[in-house]
């Protein structure tokens, strides 16, 4: 009965943390063990009492303040000192911005929402496909869930109970090889279809867009290395990030007024809310995931498949891409965990960093997959191009970021190796 | 626009007003936390407010968001369903918040034994005695019963149960579609 349930519910549009919710109720009341009702509200509570939590509401005041500061436009006249010269430059800046901004914003719809409207119609009109553009846009918000911080890495590391610092390190190597493959799609692009040619700057240019974009570049490096050297954890990182964002957006690029501090902090609230409530929800749904036994059963399974943990995570790759296409990465990482988890390192040693990686990336491919893209879908709305025609651009992309997903499988140092 | 509707939009207003005034006390706390830890004054306390602030925050917002229609869910079927089932299907889902909320009422309930309560006189002792159960004597670092804390659970509860009852009264209305706001 549960599991119909779910699934009638979750292909109900009812919201993801309500079918967690409810399919609990049904469950314990199937099971008669009601006496789970007498802490029930208790127990959605008790999800939330964990410490690196606190990092994803100030994570996102981070990237909403930088939003409202203007870092996007700095950022992306550094990127055209680097890559603005070469041929097809508009797309070269296009995915170098994004790595950037990737450092600085942890979440992929937000940065393909900044990041379309910034670029695609720059692109659009030095005569670039508006498809590739919104394509090209769309692919490079891929980067701000690997390269640190990263708000599915905190999720996962919470659920996965394991350092959120050492997370963030895991997913370096893994955001540049990201990064380089799509560079290395552009090139490909490139080659068989001329892009137009762009200028490099002049070197007077050059030293004034670096200097104007290296405040911002404290943001990245104040978290990075005040969880590297152990001076903060990365929830207070997220909150020395946040008062640097503060004063950039206030007293250095003065885009931020007084006046827009209270709508920043009510869309942290708001959108901080959303993740963090279907967590709470998560705890409850736990129970039906602990007394079904439901870890130890699929084990059984797979193990009588497969004793190779790289066969395992061709499975799990299989099915989380279709589990991606239809559910978000956030409540699909929130679902899938505690569930798989305990196989990959239980019963193939595989490292949780090493799996949160692979996962991670799986689930976000969704965000630019129909039938549930979201990803795909905003940056259809900000750039005005159909999504149809922004896949047809994006599938190089999205092979791409398989490869690099199969290498990662294979060769778990490529994430333990900063740890 | 009904008059619930209307007093629904109120009240999300305030939780989400409110919801950001917690989002503000979480970024002041923690920054609290480096600073004084900065200069070896830890505060004992700082860490579990802030997290309670969080929690706060979070089902506030949560229960505002159903009436702003924010939600993360599979809309696969809505997309390819006309505008009449469309319709019902999106009553449907309101519905089944609707029916969260009445359950997390009666929970909120369970857990804290009001009735047990009062027929107890409110003497602690003798409650816990009646009915095994210690929620009113969880502490906390800041001073304060857990209770008192956990009493957003109630607040989040009968905020979602106004919200879902006042979407669902616009299926009685089948002129006026809901409006987002914001």
């Amino acid at each position: 009965m549960t599991p119909l349930v779910f699934c009638l519910l979750l292909f109900g549009t009812v919201p993801i943390a309500v079918v967690l919710a409810l399919s609990a109720i049904v469950y314990i009341a199937e099971s008669g063990n009601i006496i789970l009702f007498d802490s029930f509200a208790q127990q959605m509570f008790s999800g939330l009492e964990n410490y690196g939590l606190l990092a994803i509401p100030l994570f996102m005041l981070t990237g909403e303040l930088m939003n409202e500061g203007g870092i996007t436009e700095k950022l992306i006249r550094a990127a055209r000192v680097f890559v603005g010269g070469f041929r097809g430059g508009l797309a070269w800046i296009n995915i170098v911005a994004n790595m950037f901004m990737a450092a600085i914003i942890g979440s992929a719809v937000s940065q393909i929402a900044i990041m379309s409207r910034a670029m695609v119609p720059a692109m659009a009109e030095e005569g670039y496909d508006p498809g590739f553009a919104a394509a090209t846009t769309a692919a490079g918000g891929l980067l701000a869930p690997v390269i640190p911080p990263s708000m599915l890495f905190i999720i996962y590391g919470v659920l996965a109970q394991i350092p959120i610092g050492s997370m963030f390190l895991a997913g370096i190597i893994p955001g540049i090889l990201l990064f380089l493959g799509f560079a290395a799609v552009i090139t490909v692009l490139g080659l068989i279809s001329p892009f137009p040619r762009n200028e490099w700057m002049s070197a007077r240019e050059s030293v004034r867009a670096l200097v104007e974009s290296l405040p911002a570049a404290l943001i990245p490096a104040s978290i990075i290395s005040a969880i590297l050297f152990g001076v903060a954890t990365p929830t207070e990182s997220a909150a020395i990030a946040s008062v640097i964002a503060f004063f950039l957006g206030m007293f250095v690029y003065r885009h931020l007024k007084l006046s827009d501090i209270g709508r920043v902090f009510l869309r942290t609230a708001q959108n901080s809310a959303l993740v963090i409530f279907m967590i709470a929800t998560a705890n409850v749904f736990g129970w039906v995931i602990i007394y079904e036994a439901i870890p130890q059963k699929l084990a059984t399974l797979i193990t009588s498949i497969t004793a190779d943990p790289f066969v395992f995570l061709l499975i799990v790759n299989g099915v989380l891409l279709f589990v991606g296409m239809l559910i978000d990465g956030i409540a699909a990482i929130i679902l899938v965990t505690p569930i798989l988890l305990p196989i990959a390192m239980g019963s193939y040693g595989i490292s949780p960093f090493q799996f949160g990686v692979v996962i991670s990336i799986n689930l976000i491919l969704g965000l630019l997959t129909p039938p549930v893209g979201v990803g795909l879908y905003i940056a259809s709305a900000m750039s005005d191009v159909k999504p149809v025609q922004i896949f047809k651009a994006l599938w190089p992309f999205l092979l791409a970021s398989l490869i690099v997903l199969l290498i990662l499988s294979r060769f778990p140092v490529l994430s333990t190796g900063l740890i | 626009m009904s008059s619930l509707h209307k007093a629904s939009s109120v009240w999300a207003r305030i939780e989400i007003v409110s919801a950001t005034g917690f989002a503000g006390a979480i970024t002041a706390l923690i920054l609290l936390n480096v600073v004084t830890r900065a200069f070896d004054r830890s505060i004992y306390w700082v860490d579990e407010a802030a997290i309670y602030a969080m929690a706060w925050m979070t089902f506030l917002a949560a229960s505002s968001s159903v009436h702003y229609g924010h939600s993360v869910a599979v809309s696969l079927l809505l997309d390819f369903a006309s505008g009449r089932m469309a319709r019902v299907i999106t009553r449907c889902a309101d519905a089944c918040v609707f029916i969260f909320a009445v359950a997390m009422v009666i929970f909120c309930w369970r857990w804290y034994r009001p009735d047990a309560l009062i027929a107890a006189g409110f003497d602690l002792e003798a409650f816990q005695g009646q009915t095994f159960n210690f929620i009113y004597a969880e502490p906390t670092t800041l001073g304060i019963q857990k209770a008192w804390i956990w009493l957003v659970m109630w607040a989040f509860s009968f905020g979602v149960l106004f919200h879902s009852a006042a979407n669902l009264s616009l299926a009685f209305r089948p002129d006026s579609a809901k409006e987002p706001e914001q």
